[in-house]
């Protein structure tokens, strides 16, 4: 949890990035981007430095768009470590940050004079950096004389504390419950026994977190963030006794981020709106190729069983106030299906506001679905298992959050919990985040005109494409790829390995296998078209292409290369089939976008015809690899037939 | 699995370049905190997590403390690693 595991990774070239930032046309956009990295508290230091030698005017550039905030921190630690790493953080969530430190320990003096550095400083919140060893009665003292339990003594001191800050300096307190620290004296006696320290911390945070209720302060719960972390590593003796450093270094990124979501909410920032996408997400499987009882979710099946705890996680979400959206690229009626007919799913089809399933691309399709619920896209988290539709979403809306998933759908609801996406202080609050969204919505009307095409986008996934007729190697993908796939098959047809080795050596017919790269790593093998010799024209009796590759011009690609073989050996005409299924509707206009020409048209058939004279390369942005153009003229010769 | 002081000491330069922001950090082993302005006793701990992280070890707490010149790291890295 220390890497901030729901951010992508920073790039190699970050610190040339940040040395590049004084001079960057757009230092707002790009501090941004930078801040958006799973930041190392090195990183966030570098990030920071650079940030205060902007001179006044790229200041004011940097300032324009972001949300001021100014925090005053009181502490009985060393604070100073984490300022930048506040700031960045706050950064990431548009929060330009001011901190006022008061000196190191100076905790009841800041708030009980009126005339203190912080209680002068106008701030919009102070934070109470606490922890245990800020309060003198929170030790292990059995014999414990004072009035109350010594949690409850603890707590007065810090209502004090909150009082005073509210008095004199008309600010808000973020306040901590406080971590348990990894020792004890009995063991299970610790809980239990007035005075011990687990007993005292364990009455502190429970009453804290029941005033708090009551006040207008708010509640950073360092507790639950510590045992989430693990107490062996959250605290760091060694860096306490150096240098009252309060929690190990590591975890700095952890606690300035959630510190910064904190803040956000505060601003009224919060997010409010889901946006899942279906298949690998939501369940096991794709729905469109293996079908209603092929995919994976609901009890009793391990890999069925980690889906549905995230489905059990959007639907508790959802009683809290955040609106499910879909967004994923399927047939709609199939997918509908799923959620009517499948025993095993929790989500229905009316938990969703907004149920997008086709096959457009996925940006103008979370684009809509904002515009239906008149929100912004930074009130949005778009949930995806596929990294390039991460990635594209990323690239054409930097404002929503899109959480890196692991490889691992079990681990899937871990990293999604840890990004803590749904901050918020209070319930009523919702009406103040309307308004400040109604207030940004020219500066996204700007954003999105200045957005990235999706030809940028499918450029810079560095496409390679591989054509090779089908061979021994490829053939039991080729079957499969036959057998299973179900949405982009323009004819359905299914053929056993026997039937493919028959197309592979007989001179009739020309096989194309096709593979796909991209800057993800190896898509595989994701294509197969087969056509027939049929005098001087190629009947397409087989075309189709796995559903993880499309919207990336891969048919473009494949055309193209088809239709220059076909000139190579004189063949003047293609003719394509459409044969209609319950699961092929995304291709029903395959060939026409193609430049074929509808030729007949009944119930169970379409006909397309393309004079392959007359045809316009596509010339989609992918590099070819390898063509069969480029193949032997003895391979030639077999497909001359 | 061994690994030679030279070996330690790039990586550790890299490990310097990420810690310290100034451009001009001078790094040799005969570098001492006392001749790094940026080297105080809170980039100390930032430096120590990064080494720690980098190199997959532990420090003692008094090895913390004697960590005052590049050639002290390379020697306790040298050690702990071999």
């Amino acid at each position: 949890m220390h890497d901030l595991p729901w951010l992508l990774k920073s790039a190699d070239d970050f610190n040339e990035r940040c040395a590049r930032l004084l001079n960057h046309a757009s230092p707002d956009a790009e501090a941004q981007l930078l801040a958006n990295y799973a930041l190392s508290i090195n990183q966030s230091n570098r990030l920071y430095q650079t940030l205060q030698k902007f001179d006044p005017e790229k200041r004011a550039i940097f300032s324009r768009n972001l949300i001021p905030f100014k925090l005053g921190i009181v502490s009985n630690a060393t604070m100073d470590l984490m300022i930048p790493a506040m700031i960045t953080a706050a950064l990431r969530y548009g929060i330009e940050l001011e901190v006022i430190r008061a000196d190191f320990g100076q905790v009841a003096q800041e708030a009980f004079d009126p005339a203190s550095k912080l209680n002068q400083s106008n701030l919009d919140a102070v934070l109470l950096a606490l922890d245990y060893r800020a309060y003198s009665v929170l030790v292990n003292e059995p014999e414990y004389s004072g009035g109350n339990d010594p949690g409850l003594d603890a707590l007065g001191y810090l209502q004090q504390i909150q009082q005073s800050f509210a008095l004199n300096g008309k600010t808000i307190c973020i306040v901590q419950t406080l971590a348990h620290p990894p020792y004890e004296l009995s063991g299970n006696l610790d809980a239990q026994l007035s005075g011990l320290l687990r007993k005292s911390l364990n009455v502190f945070n429970s009453a804290l977190i029941e005033n708090i209720k009551n006040s207008a302060d708010v509640l950073f719960d360092v507790a639950t963030l510590a045992n989430t972390v693990g107490t062996h590593q959250w605290f760091d003796e060694r860096q306490w006794y150096m240098s009252r450093v309060p929690i190990a270094n590591g975890y700095i990124p952890l606690y300035t981020d959630y510190l910064a979501k904190l803040l956000a909410a505060i601003r009224g920032k919060s997010r409010k709106c889901l946006v899942l996408d279906l298949d690998n997400t939501l369940w096991g499987g794709v729905i469109g190729d293996d079908g209603l009882e092929g995919i994976q979710i609901g009890q009793g099946h391990p890999v069925g069983e980690s889906f549905l705890a995230i489905q059990q996680w959007a639907k508790s979400l959802k009683a809290l106030g955040i609106i499910l959206t879909v967004c994923s690229k399927n047939d709609k009626v199939v997918a509908l299906e799923a959620f009517q007919k499948h025993p095993g799913m929790l989500l229905k089809e009316d938990d969703f506001a907004v149920f997008m399933a086709n096959w457009e691309d996925k940006a103008s399709n979370i684009r809509k679905i904002a515009a239906i619920l008149n929100i912004g896209m930074d009130a949005m988290v778009f949930v995806d298992d596929n990294p390039a539709e991460r990635e594209i979403i990323r690239t054409m809306i930097p404002e929503i959050s899109v959480p890196e998933l692991p490889k691992d759908p079990s681990q899937f609801l871990r990293v999604l919990c840890a990004a803590r996406y749904f901050e918020k202080i209070d319930f009523t609050t919702d009406d103040a985040q309307r308004n400040a969204q109604y207030a940004d919505n020219a500066r996204r009307q700007a954003m999105l005109q200045k957005a990235p095409s999706l030809t940028d986008y499918l450029i810079s996934l560095e496409m390679k494409i591989h054509f090779a007729p089908f061979n021994e190697t490829g053939r039991k993908r080729i079957v499969q790829l036959i057998n299973k796939t179900n949405q982009f098959n323009l004819t359905t047809r299914r053929y056993t390995e026997a039937d493919v080795l028959g197309f592979e050596k007989s001179g009739s017919y020309l096989t194309l296998q096709v593979q796909l790269q991209d800057k993800f790593g190896d898509n595989g093998m994701i294509s197969v078209v087969i056509c027939k010799n049929a005098g001087d024209c190629w009947e397409i009796d087989t075309w189709l292409m796995s559903c993880r590759v499309i919207k990336r011009r891969v048919e473009e690609a494949v055309c193209d290369e088809l239709v220059a073989i076909a000139r190579s050996k004189g063949i003047e005409k293609l003719r394509g089939y459409y044969r209609p299924t319950e699961k092929n509707k995304l291709v029903k206009n395959h060939y026409q976008q193609l430049g074929f020409v509808l030729i007949s048209s009944d119930g169970s058939e379409d006909i397309w015809e393309l004079e392959t004279e007359h045809y316009q390369p596509k010339h989609p942005p992918i590099a070819i690899q390898n063509s069969l153009l480029d193949q032997t003229t003895h391979e030639r010769s077999e497909i001359d037939g | 699995m061994h690994q030679d002081k030279a070996t330690i000491r790039d990586q550790l330069e890299l490990i310097f370049q990420d810690t310290f922001v100034e451009s001009n950090l001078a790094f040799s082993m005969d570098t001492r905190r006392d001749d790094v302005a940026e080297w105080d006793s809170l980039s100390h701990i930032r430096l120590l997590t990064a080494i720690e992280a980098s190199f997959g070890v532990q420090f003692d707490l008094e090895e913390i403390v004697s960590m005052t010149s590049v050639a002290a790291i390379v020697d306790l890295l040298y050690e702990k690693l071999n």
